[in-house]
């Protein structure tokens, strides 16, 4: 992703910069994610899950984060990772399962 | 909370296909784990607040994806363009089409009189009654909240200003009663409108102007009320303007005029003759204002005992003992006043045809979709093996099915519009009427909206579901060779181009049939060249002259135009030849002995008037010179009747000799005329008096009008000018037109619908043809691996080409059979209408010219349609075929 089609995210929507913000320490699960932002905002700003996830899906439709697998072989979606601007685009992260 | 959960799984389950599938059980569990927290900490609320944001959440994502399929639809499209053409000009001629017809016949037989605050409560009398009739009328306050007088398709001639050397114009009206606006209900756009109480007989001349009229004879001026108007010669005061779109009521053609029946003979030669006391001189409609709670059935019973009432005065009214309806009443707030039976009639025949033009561009539709579906089999089968679902393949081939459509709805709106534009801009032949205002309003917008969004989804799902149910394997090796099981004899496609086929057949035929019953019935036929005959009147007591000076002048100038070698020959009468009569203004005639009364039109004619219009009497004489100069009508003044009123007169055999009488005096049949087609194409019963000194000494209204022949029309005019000139210089001739002019103007109505079913017909051929050529275009580009192989087989060119037409002409054959029985009923109801029209539309269903000629125009453009691509497919190179393949 180059520098032109970041800015043309910004300024990020309230949403996409608290669920980034919480990738930001790592790869997450949604759950996870909802509990973080609610405690990042202490409370103020509460993702529900349909918001959550279809925040989620335009992120990465966007390429701003991407998925990871799972491990376990279990048939879920992976957590995700934010698409780290250092990184070459394209390269996947490690994978953590799921909580 | 549980059913809570319920509802919030069900609303997690709705979501869109891929979005479930990346993270539904994610969503899910994450649902129910907050629904837990919630419940114990925010209680209610918050988990409504959950189920609420799933909701939103949910439309959201429709939206996202529809917003998806039609991007993806429009690069499809894109890169087809000339199916996207197709199909946009395929729906924009019938959505066009279809607006149209919607938008005139729904004026014309189903939207209110604009302006007219009453419209609902508004009757009127299926014949004309006298004016005392109406005043009887009005008596009865219980029954009717009031009760107008109208006079309909009254022309004038009307100069702008007071100065009479202003050239007038000839202008379409109505003498009405100056209470006609406080029943209809009309508030004027300025000024003021008649009154009971302000307009009285003897007041100053005040007439009423339309908005039309307004504008475009006095461009909008502000100061038009109260300006003068010379009307008939006469001076008369513009009072008021109608509001805009009001052109009258009781009336098909647009009133610009309106004058009370308050103003003098001089200004409205039809209220001559003291006709407003004449209560047996049925000259006017009525309009009558129901009061509410009163049904039109009590209204119609109480007006005949009424009728019944005044006709025993009337001597010559039917026996007693006739216990027939004596009024049958008419629903008067639409702009043409028609029996409850024949609207319906009328409004199912033109909803027939805004069904079959809309089924034959629908079918179009769907069967250029099903054939691009075919192309995309192997897409479908790819994309449904990696998971897809079949419900978003539908939802995408519907969202290119509806683009089609809006697209061409819109192509049709601007089609419907430039026809209505194109329909009011027609040269009319000076004189004619102008024509309604149709404009369309926004009802025909969303009329086309609405039709061109169920078109596209309606056939568009056929093909879609059809298209997706598949077997992917097959799918993969074959793709677009795979036969669809809708290609089957009886399948989808077939049944698509067989119901096109006979849509195109019906609608042919009946617009044909239409098209010559109007070419056949309104023609008015003569033995001589209609190029040659001219007609001017003249009125000198109008003109100032006093009765001895208007007899001898008459005198003179019938001296003058019989000795003149410039004309072959001349006549004289009180109206034009071949007079639109429409059964108005007919007098009772009662049979002497047999006690026979019937209703029909007196015209007054001079000496060799049939002579002069070339008509052979099929028996007795015509008036002569004695005729003329008798001075008053002591004993029985000689009669001619048309063989229609001679045969309802006496049926029981020859008229000629026999006596009749009317209200004023009586006669005795001295001939028998054939019956003539009227201007509009009616044939009517008629009564011919002669012209009498009388008439000489007071004109009737409209004064004297001399017919004349030479060897041009302009000679024949030029020569009675002349010869009015050398007898009286001083005096002004009016209305000079050629006859030819004169038949123009009166079958102008005529025409116009000829054009209008014309290009109804033309339009459907032009879609057939459109939507035949694509369709088989396609077909053959399908098989082109099939005729590849047929060809390296050994399969001769001419082989694959009798392949190709043969399933064309099979499924022609198929639609063929079905458009002749659909159009033979239609043909039924269309008679039923054609009664309405009496003789001036002469319809025969059974014209060889249409029944043979229509398939086989059709069956040509199958042909050809077929043959093109056949051809094409002829020239292919089976090796490069089947490479490519």
């Amino acid at each position: 992703m180059t520098k032109q089609d970041v800015v043309a995210y910004i300024p990020l929507k309230t949403n996409w910069f608290h669920i980034l913000l919480s990738l930001a320490a790592g790869e997450q699960h949604g759950y996870g994610i909802m509990q973080d932002v609610l405690e990042q905002t202490t409370g103020k700003l509460r993702l529900w899950p349909a918001t959550l996830y279809g925040a989620i899906k335009r992120l990465i439709e966007a390429g701003l984060i991407e998925r990871t697998a799972g491990a376990g072989g279990r048939r879920r979606p992976p957590p995700l990772l934010p698409a780290n601007p250092s990184r070459p685009p394209g390269a996947r992260c490690r994978v953590r399962p799921s909580e | 909370m549980n059913i809570s959960r319920v509802i919030y799984q069900k609303l997690a389950r709705a979501f869109p296909h891929e979005f479930k599938m990346a993270f539904g059980d994610d969503m899910l569990r994450a649902g129910e784990e907050s629904m837990r927290q919630l419940s114990k900490r925010s209680g209610i609320a918050g988990v409504l607040s959950l189920l609420w944001d799933a909701a939103l959440r949910l439309l959201m994502e429709y939206w996202a994806e529809i917003r998806q399929d039609t991007r993806y639809a429009l690069r499809g499209l894109a890169k087809s363009p000339g199916f996207a053409l197709v199909g946009i000009v395929s729906m924009g001629l019938g959505i066009g089409l279809v607006t149209n017809i919607y938008s005139s016949a729904g004026a014309l037989l189903l939207r209110t009189i604009p302006g007219a605050a009453n419209a609902g409560r508004l009757v009127t009398l299926d014949k004309p009654v006298s004016y005392p009739y109406i005043e009887r009328f009005r008596e009865h306050q219980d029954l009717f909240a009031g009760v107008a007088a109208v006079k309909t398709g009254v022309q004038f001639n009307v100069a702008l200003g007071e100065r009479s050397t202003t050239k007038p114009e000839r202008v379409f009206g109505q003498i009405v009663s100056p209470d006609y606006f406080a029943v209809l209900g009309v508030t004027p756009e300025r000024g003021r409108v008649f009154s009971a109480e302000m307009d009285k007989p003897g007041g100053s001349p005040v007439v009423v102007i339309s908005d039309r009229f307004w504008r475009v004879q006095l461009n909008s001026d502000p100061n038009a009320v109260g300006q003068p108007l010379r009307v008939n010669g006469q001076q008369a005061t513009i009072i008021g303007i109608t509001p805009r779109r009001f052109e009258g009521a009781l009336t098909l053609n647009p009133a610009e005029l309106f004058v009370p029946t308050t103003v003098p003979a001089s200004l409205a030669p039809e209220l001559a003759d003291d006709v407003l006391h004449q209560p047996f001189a049925q000259q006017f409609q009525t309009l009558i204002g129901l009061q509410p709670g009163v049904m039109q059935e009590q209204a119609e019973a109480a007006l005949d005992g009424i009728v019944r009432q005044l006709d025993k005065g009337d001597v010559n009214a039917r026996p007693q003992e006739d216990h027939g309806k004596r009024v049958t009443l008419l629903s008067a707030g639409t702009r043409v006043p028609l029996p409850h039976q024949a609207r319906a009639v009328a409004t199912a025949f033109f909803g027939a045809l805004m069904v079959i033009v809309l089924a034959i561009a629908c079918l179009n539709l769907a069967t250029m979709l099903l054939a691009r579906c075919a192309h995309r089999r192997k897409e479908f089968a790819i994309r449904l093996g990696v998971g897809a679902s079949r419900f978003r393949l539908i939802r995408q081939m519907v969202t290119e099915g509806v683009l089609l459509s809006v697209a061409g709805g819109g192509a049709g709106l601007v089609l419907a519009f430039t026809l209505l534009k194109l329909n009011l801009e027609v040269r009319k032949p000076a004189g004619a009427p102008l024509s309604p205002d149709l404009t369309m309003d926004w009802n025909a917008i969303l009329f086309a909206f609405l039709l061109s969004l169920i078109c596209g989804v309606g056939f568009s799902l056929a093909p879609a579901l059809q298209a997706t149910r598949t077997h992917i394997a097959p799918a993969l090796k074959e793709g677009a060779a795979l036969q669809l099981s809708g290609y089957g004899r009886f399948g989808l496609r077939n049944l698509a181009i067989a119901g096109q086929i006979a849509g195109s057949l019906m609608l042919l035929l009946i617009t044909g049939f239409l098209v010559l019953g109007i070419l056949n019935g309104s023609h008015v036929r003569t033995s001589f060249d209609q190029r040659t005959m001219g007609f001017l009147s003249v009125d000198p007591v109008r003109d100032g002259y006093s009765p001895e000076k208007s007899r001898e002048f008459l005198e003179k100038l019938d001296e003058r135009l019989r000795n003149s070698n410039r004309i072959s020959g001349f006549t004289l009468a009180a109206q034009p030849p071949f007079l639109m009569t429409d059964g108005e203004g007919g007098v009772p005639l009662v049979a002497d002995g047999t006690r026979v009364q019937r209703s029909m039109t007196e015209l007054a004619i001079g000496p060799a008037y049939f002579a002069t219009l070339g008509t052979k009497l099929l028996g007795g004489r015509e008036f002569e010179q004695r005729d003329l100069l008798e001075a008053n009508g002591a004993g029985a003044a000689p009669l001619v009747l048309n063989r229609k009123a001679a045969q309802a007169l006496f049926p029981d055999g020859n008229a000629i000799g026999r006596r009749v009488h009317d209200s004023r005096q009586n006669f005795q049949v001295v001939g028998v005329t054939p019956d003539t087609r009227d201007s509009a194409g009616a044939i009517e019963p008629l009564a011919y008096l002669s012209l009498t000194q009388r008439d000489f000494l007071q004109p009737p209204p409209g004064g004297i009008t001399i017919i004349a022949r030479s060897s041009s029309a302009a000679d024949a005019l030029n020569a009675v000018r002349d010869e009015i000139g050398s007898v009286d210089p001083n005096l002004m001739s009016f209305n000079a037109q050629t006859l030819s002019e004169y038949l123009e103007v009166s079958r102008y109505a005529m025409r116009s619908a000829l054009r209008t079913y014309g290009g109804i017909g033309l339009f459907g051929l032009i879609l057939s043809a459109v939507g035949l050529s694509g369709v088989t275009a396609y077909a053959v580009a399908q098989r082109t691996k099939e005729i590849g192989v047929r060809m390296v087989l050994g399969a001769r060119k001419t082989q694959v080409l009798r392949l190709v037409l043969r399933e064309g002409l099979a499924l022609f054959a198929a639609g063929s059979v079905v458009g002749f029985l659909g159009a033979a009923a239609l043909a039924r109801i269309l008679s039923s209408i054609a009664n309405a029209f009496g003789d001036a539309l002469q319809m025969n269903t059974n014209d060889p010219r249409l029944l043979l000629g229509a398939p086989l125009l059709l069956a040509g453009l199958g042909l050809v349609a077929c043959y093109l691509p056949a051809r094409k497919a002829m020239k292919l190179d089976p090796v490069q075929t089947l490479r490519q393949e």
